[in-house]
């Protein structure tokens, strides 16, 4: 009786699991399956399955959108802002961490703040100091916004994790005679390579699901990252549903791939900060 | 020189880089928003109009329905906070593959807010799948307008906030759940207590710092990440009546000629309620430290 009863509940568990399940894996399924059909297929009817499974929305989207170049943009001005954003993060973690100084929770407190000013309360200075630049539509605004606003949830991050490195190493290093940039090269960056790690997929995902930073800052068609170029280019053709899905399903495969390659260092990173 | 002197010469210069960094592209450009928000201006000349941007803001009628829109959005947080909640205290039970539904129910987290908006877009568009199976299940005549008109729109809008947010609170209430340690269980459960009572009386205490750091920042959220999914849903659309504060500031600043002082006013209002939402979470984290 009472293993008939769990075996009940348990149905029970598995019935409302599977069912929220279908509706968030749904729209992918529909995402994927829809993008390689034509549009004289697709709506004629649209929840169905394919008559045949065609890459005629892949091919437009190589020939017509140059995606290869969109996907080369994002990746080189996410590669370039993570080199800045590390460079300027680094150091500074390093001596929250392990120096003392006067000042220093003062200092650390300002850092932290900073990750809570919405990003939209510092955009038009910047946009008129960009365009004085003369880097208004190059990406060397995209890289600099995208490097500096990511430095203070950076340093909390390695700051947390830096507190682990054991001062005997450290010492060790200084009866050695290395110099302070040796310290930092040689014993620090290589104890931080999880952190760093997780910071990297963070920042790259992060920039590429961006859409506000180079919406604003890059205009013309062959400057855009992929997730700009789906949300203006490709959607002056929003009537022909499946090569836009054909897109959006390209754009989706990066995130989706570093995910599931990287799941154990995402966990590790959301973690921090939400449990104590 | 002296060790400690010389400590703090190389603590400050680490600093160095990243502050010199913030400084010009985030603290100084905010006091230029500061001062500028009491002036009129092109982008190329201001003049000071001391108040007027802010009397403008609170006198015309539109914050309120800004506001209104961004609380629609803040009061949908509790269906999301309980859906986060049965799926992980489900998951919790260990029911075989709950690893697979874990990655599962995180896959749509990961796309982008461009991403989740245009898919979704286009599946409650009038010919889309949405009415094609509300059609087929006889629960509509299967041609709903959803994004033109604003009890929909909203709906849709939100769908896409929980479709996104789910896998994310599943992940976090579930490393909350992990936490509580075992030895807590295993003496309720020689005091007899029921798995009711359980999650009652342990479960659902134990959780609440987690709780709390999924609502409020959701709730920040809420005001400063909606742009990217508004852009690709509604456009704010249809009218003002999706629009929220940050999507307005966007259309002030940079669609409307010579808004930039009325916008820069509007972002410093955003400023002082994300500066809010920040307090509470602090003031709420303390309190629930112990």
């Amino acid at each position: 009786m009472a293993s008939r009863r769990a075996l009940s509940v348990r149905l029970i568990v598995y019935a409302i699991l599977v069912a929220i399940a279908i509706v968030d894996f749904y729209p992918i399924v529909y995402m994927a399956v829809n993008s390689s059909r034509t549009s004289v297929d697709f709506f004629q009817n649209p929840g169905g399955l394919p008559d045949a499974w065609h890459l005629d929305n892949f091919k437009a989207l190589y020939y017509r959108f140059d995606v290869l170049r969109l996907f080369g943009n994002t990746l080189l001005d996410a590669l370039l802002a993570f080199a800045v954003t590390i460079v300027l993060s680094v150091p500074a973690s390093f001596a929250f961490a392990k120096l003392r100084f006067p000042g220093r929770s003062g200092l650390y407190m300002i850092v932290i703040a900073t990750m809570a000013i919405p990003g939209i309360t510092f955009v038009i200075p910047n946009f008129l100091l960009m365009s004085r630049l003369g880097l208004v539509d190059h990406p060397g605004s995209v890289i600099i916004i995208w490097a500096v606003t990511a430095v203070p949830s950076n340093i909390f991050l390695l700051v947390a994790l830096m507190r682990g490195i054991p001062n005997e190493v450290l010492e060790a290093g200084k009866i050695d005679g290395i110099s302070y940039v040796q310290t930092l090269a040689r014993i620090v960056m290589p104890l931080s390579v999880p952190g760093i790690v997780t910071l990297a997929i963070f920042n790259t995902t992060g920039w590429w699901n961006d859409l506000f930073t180079p919406l604003i800052f890059l205009q013309s068609d062959d400057l855009k990252t992929m997730t700009v170029a789906v949300a203006t280019i490709l959607k002056r053709f929003d009537t022909d549903y499946p090569l836009l899905l054909a897109g959006l399903f390209m754009t989706s495969i990066p995130p989706i791939a570093i995910y599931i390659a990287l799941q154990s260092y995402i966990k590790k990173g959301l973690v921090i900060g939400s449990v104590k | 020189m002296h060790f400690r002197t010389k400590e703090s010469m190389t603590g400050y210069l680490s600093l160095l880089p990243a502050f010199a960094a913030l400084a010009a592209i985030v603290f100084y450009p905010m006091v230029n928003t500061f001062y500028h928000s009491f002036t009129k201006w092109n982008g190329a000349e201001s003049h000071g109009i001391g108040l007027r941007n802010y009397t403008l803001i609170f006198t015309n009628g539109e914050l309120w329905t800004l506001l209104r829109n961004n609380a629609i959005f803040l009061l949908s947080i509790p269906g999301i906070l309980l859906l986060s909640l049965v799926v992980s205290v489900l998951l919790f039970e260990e029911v075989r593959g709950w690893r697979f539904f874990r990655s599962l129910y995180y896959i749509p987290t990961i796309l982008s807010s461009v991403v989740v908006g245009m898919l979704m877009k286009m599946m409650f568009a009038q010919s889309g799948v949405v009415n094609q199976l509300l059609h087929a299940l006889g629960l509509t005549d299967g041609k709903t307008e959803w994004l033109t008109q604003v009890p929909t729109a909203f709906m849709v809008l939100i769908f896409c906030f929980y479709w996104q947010t789910l896998g994310q609170g599943a992940l976090i209430f579930l490393s909350g759940l992990s936490s509580i340690s075992h030895e807590i269980f295993e003496s309720a459960d020689l005091d007899g207590a029921g798995w009711w009572q359980r999650l009652f009386h342990i479960t659902i205490p134990s959780l609440v710092p987690t709780i709390v750091y999924f609502t409020v920042t959701n709730a920040i959220y809420c005001f400063i990440g909606l742009f990217s999914l508004v852009y690709a849903v509604t456009q704010g659309g249809p009218g003002r009546e999706t629009t929220p504060i940050d999507y307005m500031i966007y259309i002030k600043a940079f669609q409307t000629p010579d808004q930039l002082g009325y916008a820069s006013a509007l972002s410093i209002v955003l400023f002082a309620i994300a500066l809010l939402a920040s307090w509470m979470q602090i003031r709420l984290s303390n309190r629930f430290q112990d």
